[in-house]
């Protein structure tokens, strides 16, 4: 299930950079009821942000503000570009995977370069590199329901590398597979990201995880929720499982996990809206 | 292994034994006005597939029938995703689908005889709607249980609504209208053999009614024997679809 040789050799051609992410004075509102409010938030080129919060801070709404899939007060822009319904080059990948069960694990990653118009000849050519860089070779003929969670991210990942993207949206990516298999995605996921940087928002319960992927980790908290620290993370890169023992990593990931906890104590008592 | 197949089939083949043998006792024990032994309906089955009479019936039968029903899936299906998708569609015809379901169709004969006349459109007619609505409603119900996650996985990839119906709809709701024409295939027979009593007296039903008129019983035992195996092999051969096409569900 690694990464093979040939797998590792760049699946793409160069891809057209881009990528920076410009949010500003973002706000959702359901009704009455702020999610959160006057977000803004910069991801320059091939940069990785982490984004942690408090479960029900909307992570996960403000990714999804991003990839143009629901409307709210203020601007998202990529490359410069006012993001108002999902835009080509930003690719998102699914806590639930949100593969397509009637499709073969080949079909589902084709998926997105036959919706982007990509010739067939092309996406024939693409589709088996992909499939070998996230390590599912000799699976392609699989339905999703035949794969582990961890294989079925595997093969959403593909379908989000596939069409190239300029911008990666990981909305909770690993947070539905088992603690080991989160591992060794997360280092594969670090090793294309070496190949291939894209930049990438990556939203995550997990501190350690968010240390370990971010070149900066953005804390959102509140009700409404706010931008509260934005800690830049100076880890070397590339980063493994040394990362871990690193004393540097223990600081970042302490000092995330204290801007957290302070307020999820004070939410937890929280008493009303 | 032969022993055992022997076995687990034995309470079916033993039932067919003792219904054959039911028939043919009850048969021939009853006047020939109402019950024909099994052993004539089958002579008779055998003289009306030779003499052609048989074969030229079932297949104006089957003509009806196979339009019928083509026309309730051509219809049904697209209508059904339709309302899955357009909330206000649904709204405005669930009423109707809802109450011409519920409605007994051979009601509906006298009104659309004197509508239509004796042609074969008419007839069409009567298989069409005795066949669409279970089409209609289980595709309806298939395509709205589509979870929102994958329409959304749809929208971020950009996909356009002639796409969505191709890689998510339909695929997704197919299982489910498959669902909807094996219910249907049992009604449109119904449907067929009411249109062809009811309407201009065509095909099996004509058959069957001239036989009656003549106390010709055995034949009407052969023409029903025909259709009830043309019913069972067709609900076979829609549930092999049906599995075939939820393949991908576990």
């Amino acid at each position: 299930m690694s990464i093979t040789a040939s797998g590792i050799r760049r699946a793409a051609p160069a891809a057209a950079q881009g990528g920076h992410i410009v949010v500003r004075g973002l706000t959702k509102r359901y009704g009455a009821l702020s999610v959160f409010e006057g977000v803004d938030l910069d991801v320059a080129e091939r940069e990785i942000v982490a984004l942690v919060g408090p479960s029900g801070c909307g992570k996960t709404t403000l990714l999804r503000c991003v990839d143009g899939l629901i409307p709210a007060e203020g601007a998202v822009l990529v490359d410069g570009e006012i993001v108002r319904e999902p835009r080509p080059g930003i690719a998102m990948v699914f806590q639930h995977f949100g593969l397509f069960p009637w499709k073969t694990v080949y079909d589902n990653v084709a998926y997105g370069l036959r919706m982007a118009g990509v010739e067939s000849a092309e996406i024939a050519r693409r589709v088996p590199q992909f499939i070998s860089l996230v390590g599912l070779a000799g699976f392609e003929k699989a339905y999703p329901y035949q794969l582990s969670g961890g294989m079925q991210q595997r093969c959403g990942l593909a379908r989000a590398l596939a069409v190239d993207p300029r911008v990666l949206l990981m909305d909770e990516p690993f947070a539905a597979v088992d603690a080991q298999t989160r591992e060794i995605l997360q280092f594969e996921l670090l090793r294309i990201w070496e190949r291939q940087p894209t930049t990438m928002l990556f939203v995550t319960h997990s501190i350690e995880e968010a240390v370990l992927m971010g070149d900066r980790v953005v804390v959102l908290k509140g009700r409404p929720s706010r931008i509260h620290e934005d800690i830049t993370v100076d880890l070397p890169r590339p980063r493994s499982r040394a990362t871990f023992t690193l004393p540097r990593f223990a600081e970042l990931r302490e000092r995330v996990w204290s801007t957290l906890m302070s307020e999820a104590k004070k939410a937890e008592f929280q008493v009303g809206p | 292994m032969r022993r055992e197949t022997l076995k687990r089939h034995a309470p079916f083949v033993l039932s067919l034994i003792v219904g054959a043998a039911a028939w043919e006792i009850v048969g021939r024990h009853t006047s020939v006005a109402f019950m024909a032994p099994l052993s004539d309906t089958l002579a008779r089955l055998w003289q009306l597939t030779r003499s052609g009479e048989l074969p030229r019936q079932a297949l104006s039968s089957a003509a009806l029938f196979v339009t019928g029903l083509a026309l309730a899936i051509v219809v049904g299906m697209p209508l059904g995703l339709l309302m899955a998708r357009l909330k206000w569609l649904r709204e405005a015809l669930d009423v109707y689908v809802m109450v011409l379901y519920a409605t007994p169709m051979v009601a509906l004969i006298p009104f659309i005889l004197s509508l239509m006349g004796f042609g074969f459109a008419p007839k069409v007619l009567v298989v069409f709607l005795f066949a669409v609505f279970p089409i209609l409603y289980n595709t309806i119900e298939g395509a709205r249980s589509i979870k929102p996650e994958l329409i959304e996985v749809a929208r971020s990839y950009r996909s356009r609504e002639w796409a969505l119906w191709r890689e998510v709809m339909v695929p997704y709701t197919l299982p489910y209208t498959m669902t909807g024409i094996r219910q249907a295939i049992g009604r449109a027979l119904v449907g067929m053999i009411a249109a062809e009593f009811f309407l201009s007296a065509t095909g099996l039903g004509q058959l069957i009614m001239t036989a009656t008129q003549s106390f010709d019983t055995a034949a009407v035992f052969a023409a029903i024997l025909v259709i009830v195996a043309a019913g069972v092999g067709l609900m076979r051969l829609g549930r092999m679809l049906e599995a075939r096409f939820a393949q991908w569900r576990t």
